[in-house]
């Protein structure tokens, strides 16, 4: 007679393999469906720009290479940008990649912890700022930021992207509820990234300043303080 | 509760005794989901119903999951936490699905020492649910109603029984559902749900309204454990909140003939 951990094992090498009992498809379908679903669940543009049927199979590739090792299937798909690149059947979407990194950035936000108000009390040139939860930068050779928008359930515009309007800086955010992505201009994301890295307040406005003539340090700190993106 | 009806519940607040929700839902750090728990929790008791943690698996029962688990009961302070008498990880991998122990000493001895654990880091009892299966591991020495009685009584655990299960696995693996009852005490909480017919077996996909073989056995369980509080769950094309509330009904007519036939 099998002991219980022989059994578990054996368990786990049917649910891979194939035939068997009956109900050992029924696991097999509930098994597989449920990782794909939380895949699906974390990468919606992926799944739109490749088409159901061929996300399922990734989905079904992706959690046979990379376990899930959570018990919350929201943590389930953390491997899958770097897994999309590296699967031949994606090579005529070079952008995949990015658009899937951006996606989890997206999905850790709407369950990153919430941005605490932040006042300037204390604030000064050697003050050390950092990223609120929520929030992620990203920067690609493609159009990222017009990507996300036309992918967008609620988006009733024209939805030809230019692949060639590239490249594009992007924050991820969550102003409330809703994770969102936009644009930013070479001197925010240089500002934003060295808030990111607990430089100084002071070196973080120099830094963009160098990189980008337009860059407005006073109207920066207080618009990216006030949108809730950066904290002390 | 599920995502699709939470506009319902921040906004008309429906007249039900509490709100049940998946504990791993809500493990997030922030966002909306834990938003409306919150404001939900103004108005509800909240229950709250694990699918990760898995008891019965011998390797990966996860002290991190554990301790989400423990931090979201001390931030929402349920009336309620339950877990599946089930297995769902190995040493390499998660399979995220609620797995089937054998009726055996040897799992018994292994979820009455997790229950234990659970208790100590949650500092309360919970109540664990026995689940569906679609093969039997074998094993068994002894009916699932005598385990799940056995882990409450060496634990102080209560069950949560599910209806609905007892009569899946009966057409599944030809556990006969009545017996089970008979040897089940410490019923604390009640399940009921929908299944779907796929050939030869019954499959447990809370898709559907509660069968009528199923009514049956919850009016038979009634009888036996009286008014226990009884949740329906709904997972797979989750209909308007209208249709949860006419099954909750059904069970409350139920209950109060019972109740009248009692007094």
């Amino acid at each position: 007679m099998l002991c219980l951990p022989e059994m578990q094992s054996r368990f786990a090498a049917e649910l891979f393999a194939r035939g068997g009992a009956p109900g050992m498809a029924v696991y097999r379908g509930n098994v597989f469906g449920n990782w794909s679903q939380a895949l699906a669940g974390a990468y919606p543009i992926v799944r739109k720009i490749v088409g159901e049927e061929f996300f399922d199979g990734l989905a079904r590739e992706y959690a046979r290479v990379h376990p899930s090792i959570s018990g919350d299937l929201n943590e389930h798909g953390a491997q899958f940008p770097d897994f999309a690149a590296a699967v031949p059947h994606t090579q005529d979407l070079p952008y995949l990649p990015d658009v899937a990194r951006m996606e989890w950035l997206a999905h850790q936000a709407y369950y990153a912890q919430d941005a605490a108000p932040f006042g300037f009390e204390g604030l000064d040139e050697s003050s050390r700022l950092r990223l609120t939860p929520p929030c992620a930068l990203l920067a690609s050779e493609w159009p990222l930021a017009r990507i996300w928008t036309v992918h967008q359930d609620d988006y009733e515009g024209a939805i030809d992207v230019d692949l060639r309007s590239g490249p594009d800086r992007i924050l991820v955010h969550r102003p409330r509820w809703r994770a969102l992505v936009r644009s930013l201009a070479p001197g925010d994301y240089r500002f934003l990234q060295a808030a990111a890295r607990g430089e100084t307040l002071g070196d973080a406005l120099e830094a963009a300043a160098a990189d980008d003539p337009d860059f407005q340090p006073s109207l920066a700190l207080a618009g990216w303080v006030d949108a809730g993106v950066i904290a002390l | 509760m599920r995502a699709r009806h939470y506009g319902d519940f921040l906004g008309a607040r429906p007249a039900i005794g509490w709100v049940e929700v998946h504990s791993e839902n809500y493990f997030g750090a922030g966002g909306y989901d834990r938003h409306v728990l919150e404001r939900v929790r103004r108005d509800y008791a909240v229950s709250l119903h694990g699918v990760g943690l898995g008891l019965g698996s011998v390797h990966g029962f996860s002290a991190a999951h554990l301790k989400k688990l423990a931090e979201l009961a001390a931030w929402i302070d349920p009336v309620l936490v339950s877990e599946h008498l089930s297995w769902g990880a190995t040493s390499s991998r998660h399979l995220n699905d609620l797995l089937p122990l054998p009726c055996s000493a040897e799992a018994l001895a292994l979820v009455a020492g997790r229950v234990e654990v659970v208790q100590d880091a949650l500092r309360r009892r919970i109540l664990v649910e026995n689940i569906s299966a679609y093969v039997d591991p074998g094993a068994n020495e002894m009916q699932e109603g005598e385990f799940l009685s056995e882990l409450a009584r060496r634990t102080g655990c209560g069950v949560l029984l599910d209806v609905n299960n007892l009569y899946v696995n009966q057409v599944n693996l030809g556990r006969d559902a009545l017996t089970q009852m008979e040897k089940l005490h410490s019923v604390e909480e009640i399940h009921l749900a929908g299944h779907l017919a796929r050939g030869d077996l019954l499959i447990d996909h809370h898709g559907d309204r509660v069968a009528g073989p199923v009514w049956r056995l919850y009016e038979a369980a009634l009888e036996r454990f009286g008014p226990v509080p009884t949740l329906i769950e709904w997972d797979t094309d989750i209909p308007a909140l209208e249709v949860l509330l006419e099954e909750a009904a059904k069970a409350g007519a139920r209950m109060e003939a019972r109740h009248a036939l009692s007094a």
